[in-house]
């Protein structure tokens, strides 16, 4: 019977191997060998153009990527970016969430879709549509908003200022899967525990940052993570990067700059790897952050 | 049980007035929800209604915002364009510019165009036009003609058909593995799993194309966008296997005995039972393959008869900066993926809402 059992087992372990094959050789040939044949040009001067002469330099890569001011610059940009889109689309998505859980909502389902729409539109035509309509002279933006309110409108799109809050507000279009997420969480909610609160006399203000917040922890955790992904150039749900750009990460566009237009693929290697020990220690970090702040109902009682 | 130390005169004193305070409440807040849409997608109104535009109302500053023609006015066998024109006594006139002067200009009233010349003093640039409201499809048929729509949007639909069933069949096929079997290392694997959902996508892509570039021969072709989907997608594995697990393991036991195999179990039991999340994450895909522009801007730049839609739409840009054509073009490219969520919101919004909150 025992036997039996643990051939059965072994029977199993095996089908699942056999099942999961498929991504294990894909996580091989399409993640950990490039990851580690990019560490392995990253210690190159390998050029596109002039592969024969490649010849092992060591960290003479990590060391010019010291004294790049264009890495500083654009890390800093990353950052700046993702601390300021990440809590606005954070908020956003809570605020749009718990409106739409609100049980007076009518037609519910549908007003759900159209807040998630932007999320599914194609990148391309985000960016036709964001750029026609802050466009000086034909957008809505100076016709309809800023003209009637009495500004002047900015008529130069591209000064620094303007980017940062085209940026922000363009950021604010995706957070459809922010707020599904939060949405899901809200949902999840018992109605009890609101009740009590508002038996025992704690507003809505109080219950819903001493109540909702702390419960709803785990989605907000989630959400901050696919954000995060976003911002640094991962691959996540509905990504299409950013509108302006492309490619949501300036320190990315950094990177697609030194491999398709100087084709140094060694020095844009040694920027990937640098950037990606960034991100793994930012993703520690939160990580271990979160068991100070992300409420389980099932770890303690 | 609570004592009122003050009286609140929000608070509803009988039940008539209670229900009608409830309807004025939810009113008030689906308004409000309804204008938070309302500005939220306010730039696709702009893009609809600039796409309907004619050229001349773009460089016309005083236009109106939806899409419009200037008046005109047949007189003596001449078309003229009529201006609203303000006159000191305070009155404003509808008139037919006849001769636009520096400093002043000779209109005519189109109600009584026989009543000779009316002069008016000051620059005829400062007056405001009657437009009426007018639509054209040009715009579409520009963009017809100067791009292979129909080829670029007969590859984007073969990519997708080839990429959704290789995603599907491999992610489905792992997914059931990570939620039905005991693998090696317990749930390292599926941490691993996540894990590459983390990696920026540069860290890989060097080597990844140089590969399919110089090794394989690939460029020009959809292999390098295609291959890698047949070895599953980890977020669509981490979502088909979330679901999987919330499926009673004694269905599959219970066939198990019956005498069904593994494959059998998966195609009776658990996929008859997970198909609104099969549906959901081939709409992902779906979403994914029509916004597609960096994986074919390595790939395709070599052979444009190839390209899909998002990346042909992409480079139109750099033809024409005309505003009208461009949204035109965010329209066109945009239509299908809307329609297909409003036909599936209904499957796509509740199970995406449920596989959220179960992380």
């Amino acid at each position: 019977m025992t036997n039996r059992k643990t051939s059965q087992l072994r029977f199993n372990r095996r089908l699942g191997i056999l099942l999961i094959s498929p991504w294990i050789i894909g996580l091989l040939l399409f993640k950990l060998l490039p990851i580690l044949a990019s560490l392995g040009i990253s210690f190159t001067n390998f050029q596109l153009l002039t592969p024969e002469q490649t010849r092992f330099t060591g960290l003479e890569n990590y060391i010019r990527l010291f004294h790049d001011d264009a890495v500083g610059y654009v890390l800093f940009e990353t950052i700046a970016l993702g601390i300021s889109t990440i809590p606005l689309q954070l908020a956003a998505s809570i605020f749009l969430a718990s409106l739409l859980s609100n049980p007076r909502l009518k037609a519910g389902n549908m007003m759900r879709t159209l807040f998630f729409l932007p999320s599914i539109i194609p990148g391309v035509a985000i960016f036709f549509m964001w750029i026609g309509f802050v466009d000086p002279a034909t957008g809505w933006l100076n016709k309809l908003i800023l003209g009637p309110l009495g500004l002047n409108g900015f008529n130069n799109l591209y000064s620094d200022g303007a980017i940062a809050l085209l940026f922000s507000i363009s950021s604010l279009w995706s957070v459809g899967p922010g707020m599904l997420i939060m949405l899901g969480a809200l949902q999840g909610l018992p109605p009890e525990i609101q009740e009590a609160a508002r038996v025992d006399g704690a507003g809505p203000l109080v219950r819903f940052f001493y109540i909702t917040l702390p419960l709803i922890s785990p989605a907000i955790f989630f959400a901050i993570v696919i954000n995060m992904i976003a911002i640094f150039g991962g691959v996540i749900l509905l990504d299409r990067g950013n509108v302006f750009s492309g490619s949501f990460s300036p320190y990315d566009g950094y990177v697609t700059f030194i491999l398709f237009e100087r084709y140094d693929l060694g020095y844009a290697a040694s920027l990937a790897w640098f950037f990606f020990i960034i991100v793994m220690i930012v993703v520690y970090a939160l990580f271990t952050s979160a068991r100070r702040w992300v409420y389980y109902p099932d770890r303690d009682a | 049980m609570t004592t009122k130390t003050k009286r609140n005169w929000l608070v509803p004193h009988n039940y008539l007035s209670l229900k009608l305070w409830e309807t004025l409440g939810s009113g008030l807040f689906n308004l409000f929800i309804f204008l938070i849409l309302f500005v939220y997608l306010f730039p696709m109104l702009f893009m609809v209604a600039t796409s309907l535009m004619e050229g001349p109302q773009l460089s016309d500053r005083n236009s109106p915002a939806y899409p419009a023609r200037h008046t005109r006015y047949e007189y003596q066998g001449r078309s003229y364009a009529i201006y609203n024109v303000p006159f000191p006594n305070g009155e404003i006139r509808q008139l037919v510019l006849v001769e636009p002067g520096r400093m002043s200009s000779q209109f005519i009233d189109p109600q009584n165009p026989d009543g000779g010349l009316i002069p008016w003093e000051g620059s005829w640039r400062q007056l405001k036009g009657v437009y009426h409201f007018y639509i054209t499809l040009d715009n579409f048929t520009n963009l017809f003609s100067a791009l292979p729509i129909s080829q670029m949007l007969k590859n984007t639909l073969i990519m997708t058909i080839i990429g959704e069933i290789g995603v599907l069949i491999s992610s489905i096929i792992v997914a059931y593995g990570f939620s039905r079997f005991p693998l090696p290392g317990g749930d390292i694997l599926f941490y691993i799993l996540i894990a590459t959902i983390l990696i920026p996508e540069k860290v890989t892509l060097i080597p990844t194309y140089f590969f399919f570039v110089r090794i394989l021969h690939w460029e020009g072709t959809w292999l390098p966008i295609l291959v890698p989907f047949f070895f599953g997608n980890a977020v669509y594995i981490f979502l088909l296997r979330q679901n999987f697990k919330s499926i009673p393991k004694d269905l599959d036991e219970a066939a198990m005995l019956d005498g069904a195999g593994p494959l059998r179990v998966l195609l009776q039991v658990i996929l008859p039972q997970s198909w609104p999340t099969v549906i959901t994450v081939s709409l992902l895909h779906f979403f994914y393959m029509w916004n597609e522009t960096r994986q074919a801007a390595l790939y395709l730049s070599i052979s444009r008869d190839l390209a899909p839609i998002s990346f042909g739409v992409q480079s139109f840009q750099s033809l024409t900066p005309i505003q009208n054509q461009l949204q035109a073009g965010a329209l066109i490219l945009m239509i299908v993926p809307v329609i297909v969520l409003l036909i599936s919101q209904r499957y796509f919004m509740r199970d995406i809402v449920v596989t959220g909150m179960e992380k």
